[in-house]
């Protein structure tokens, strides 16, 4: 190539790139389950990676807060004599109390200034006031206030046993402002923990992991496909029969008894194992695709008019193929994230990393997946994991369906 | 194909020559076996075999940790006798020969191999690994094979409409529903049923569904066993249905696709003929051709397809022996599975590669291949 040729190229290439993202922009608004899928990517990318620099991952274990449903939350407790105590300016003055390891203290640490407050423990089979006690001080307003959880109220206040304190509770207490502190959205863990927050760390280590090994797949196949096609002859002849030969090993055992071979120090490490098992199947598409295109009209005239074989692999091959490339890459993406996973399910893969996959072993192995209450820690990753993968392929069919549909027979 | 059959046969009549003539004979008819394709698919895929048995061979004995180690271990820890007399008794208990090199194990495996023997299990002496696979085998087959088959029809009936009506709404929610087939792994649906409609509606109880039937009941032909097995097989069999149909909708929409555009169709339709016969014996016979190859490769790899759903329900399968044999590290019943579930592919793809031809007489299998 010239190095005026290239240099004009170079100037074109960020231009022709803009035109044809605007291009395939408006053109994939048109295909609807594609513009889904498309905005779906967009939404994982922003919670996966943008939203962890802003959502703290909660790792305390709270233990009154264990496998609290859907929108648990810190709620207020106050007499029936006070219910104008609904907000922070309110109970300025006040005598507040919290429970110990209920997540309670921290919440209410930004305005210790303005109150009083009462620590509890939260449970009184060792020695200190447990939270029945905290209700008891409450009815008898020796507390004006209390912090506590939604669940801990239903298993105290709404289930008592003891129908002295049942009634004592149910007569002199009331569950106010549910604008006091955030819900757990999504409920919390064994430990007490948001599951939200781990929800919004865990997909990032898990899509990077299936990116690095789609992406590697995808380059071994690109070169040694395209090499194969090219050059013909033993090389072809090599690659082909052993792409043919990894094809014929059960991949996901091999990646299971390679799992239980190394040790893996990060995640990461998996998608490069991941990257290394799945490229045959893509080469052998890739070599078909180049060898379809090799024969192309255009192709042939490019070869008649004497240019040169690097115009033709860059110019003229590739550029035909990137389309075809990237539907390959995303499905590669695709089984990654099936294998990774699979692994991390069966508890063969490093748990270091808090990631969905974890948290579905987690729901597993700890049994909130068999608790109505607590299947949300289980829930939430599948339900993530699967959408996920369904924007993927939405995406990659778009891509399939707007870009030249010719090169579909040929795969 | 027939030309190369008839080298076959040349060689395979009663020689009485010479060992000098009967040597200048087979070099001769050595390469035009080779180049008859049937004989070239076998051997490729005997070698195939091989190659995996091997590279298998060597990656089990790689993993950190052995069986002899992992339970001297143990021995060691618990009644504090000698090393020497706590390996004694582990090799004693064990079925390995201790002097034996990796090396002898491995041709000693390779021979036994050739008489179809996988050997006894490493753990549990006594065990022959035939009889481990033949437990569990079945189980799998039966769960995976039904759902495959079923899937296929489904996907068959679904996915002509889909061409037929390409571009209509019916279409768009078919093809969005496959999107979601294809997308979301297996294990996934398999964690979806049993927590949404298992635990959240309570539809069925997950607990009293685990295992292949239920305790006490004794496998054979007797109703109680059997209704208890299609019980136990049902979640899993209706995971691998919604997995792999979207696949073969997909399959079948575009190869009705290409069938609708061929001329004969339009002949068949300009001859007045109902459009039932035209949908059934002429577009839906040709579209549903070459899905039965694909089929055929797919067989081959239900075994391994479904290990993680079986671990999630459960359900003791063949995934339940590798995991298990992974976890002791029973390296020969671990060869004993792999080589399995590889020769169910091989095989598969070799049959698929063979039939071709025959099931769809426009294809011809050239040499080339």
């Amino acid at each position: 190539m010239a190095s005026s040729q290239m240099l004009e190229w170079l100037v074109s290439l960020p231009l022709d790139l803009l035109r044809g993202l605007v291009g395939f922009l408006r053109r994939l608004s048109a295909n609807k389950p594609g513009f889904v899928g498309f905005l779906g990517l967009v939404a994982y990318f922003i919670v996966t990676f943008i939203m962890p620099n802003y959502v703290e991952f909660d790792n305390e274990p709270k233990l009154d807060q264990i496998t609290g449903p859907i929108g648990s939350r810190i709620q207020l407790a106050v007499h029936r004599d006070n219910p104008h105590l609904d907000s922070w300016e309110a109970l300025a003055g006040k005598t507040v109390g919290v429970v110990r390891q209920t997540g309670g203290p921290s919440f209410i640490e930004p305005y210790q200034d303005q109150f009083t407050v009462e620590t509890y423990r939260w449970t009184s089979r060792r020695q200190g006031p447990g939270i029945p006690a905290a209700l008891t001080d409450l009815a008898n307003k020796e507390i004006d206030a209390l912090l506590i959880f939604s669940k801990t109220v239903n298993q105290v206040i709404v289930n008592q046993e003891d129908e002295e304190l049942q009634a004592l509770f149910q007569d002199n207490i009331i569950i106010s402002n549910p604008s006091l502190g955030p819900p757990h959205l999504l409920g919390t863990d064994t430990q007490g923990r948001d599951i939200a927050s781990h929800m919004v760390h865990g997909g990032q280590i898990l899509i990077l992991t299936a990116l690095i090994g789609g992406v590697i797949a995808t380059l071994i196949a690109l070169f040694f496909g395209s090499l194969s096609a090219l050059a013909g002859g033993f090389i072809d002849k090599f690659f082909t029969a052993l792409a043919n030969l990894f094809l014929a090993i059960p991949q996901f055992i091999l990646l299971v008894v390679l799992a239980g071979m190394i040790r893996f120090d990060s995640t990461l490490y998996l998608g490069v194992i991941i990257g290394l098992l799945i490229w045959p199947a893509l080469l052998r598409a890739i070599r078909a695709q180049v060898l379809s295109l090799r024969e192309r009209d255009f192709v042939e005239a490019a070869r008649s008019l004497g240019l040169s074989v690097n115009h033709i692999i860059f110019r003229e091959i590739l550029p035909n193929m990137s389309s075809y490339v990237l539907i390959n890459l995303i499905f590669s993406i695709t089984i990654a994230m099936y294998f990774q996973i699979g692994l991390v399910v069966l508890g063969l893969a490093p748990i270091s990393d808090y990631t969905w996959g974890v948290m579905i072993y987690f729901g597993r192995s700890r049994g909130t997946l068999y608790n109505q209450d607590g299947a949300t820690m289980a829930l939430a990753p599948v339900l993530a994991i699967a959408l996920f993968q369904v924007c993927l392929v939405l995406f990659a069919r778009a891509i399939e369906e707007i870009f030249d549909p010719r090169l579909r027979s040929a795969g | 194909m027939l030309q190369d059959q008839s080298h076959i046969d040349s060689t395979s009549q009663p020689m009485e020559t010479s060992a000098a003539g009967l040597v200048d004979r087979l070099t001769t008819s050595l390469p035009k076996i080779y180049r008859s394709y049937t004989v070239r698919v076998f051997l490729q895929a005997i070698i195939t075999i091989w190659a995996v048995m091997s590279l298998t061979f060597v990656l089990v004995r790689l993993m950190p940790g052995n069986p002899v180690d992992v339970l001297i271990e143990q021995i060691l820890t618990a009644e504090g006798i000698s090393y020497q007399e706590a390996y004694d008794r582990v090799a004693a208990s064990f079925n390995i020969d201790k002097d034996a090199t990796e090396l002898d194990q491995y041709f000693q495996w390779m021979g036994d191999l050739l008489r179809l023997d996988l050997g006894t299990s490493i753990t549990s002496p006594g065990t022959k690994v035939i009889d481990e696979i033949a437990r569990f085998l079945p189980w799998t087959v039966f769960a995976v094979g039904t759902g495959l088959l079923i899937s296929f029809v489904l996907g068959i009936i679904a996915g002509m409409p889909m061409a037929y009506y390409r571009g209509s709404k019916l279409d768009h929610i078919l093809s969005f529903f496959s999107s979601f087939s294809t997308g979301v792994p297996n294990y996934i649906w398999g964690l979806l049923i049993i927590i949404v409609p298992g635990i959240a509606w309570r539809w069925f109880d997950i607990g009293a569904l685990r295992g292949t039937y239920d305790v006490g009941l004794t496998p054979g032909l007797n109703a109680a066993f059997i209704l208890s097995a299609l019980e136990h097989a049902a979640l899993p069999v209706f995971t691998y249905v919604i997995a792999i149909l979207g696949t073969w909708m997909l399959s079948m929409k575009s190869s009705t696709t290409g069938v609708l555009n061929e001329d004969y169709v339009n002949v068949a339709e300009a001859r007045g003929l109902k459009e039932r016969t035209v949908i059934r014996s002429y577009v839906g016979r040709n579209a549903a051709l070459p899905l039965f190859t694909q089929l055929t490769i797919s067989i081959g790899f239900v075994l391994s397809s479904g290990v993680v759903v079986e671990e999630i329900f459960v359900y003791w399968g063949i995934g339940h022996l590798l995991f298990q044999s992974i976890t002791v590290r029973d390296y020969t019943s671990l060869q004993g599975v792999v080589l399995l579930l590889t020769a169910a592919i091989v095989f598969s793809n070799l049959f698929a590669d063979l039939t071709y031809g025959l099931l769809d007489p426009r294809v011809r299998v050239s040499g080339e291949k």
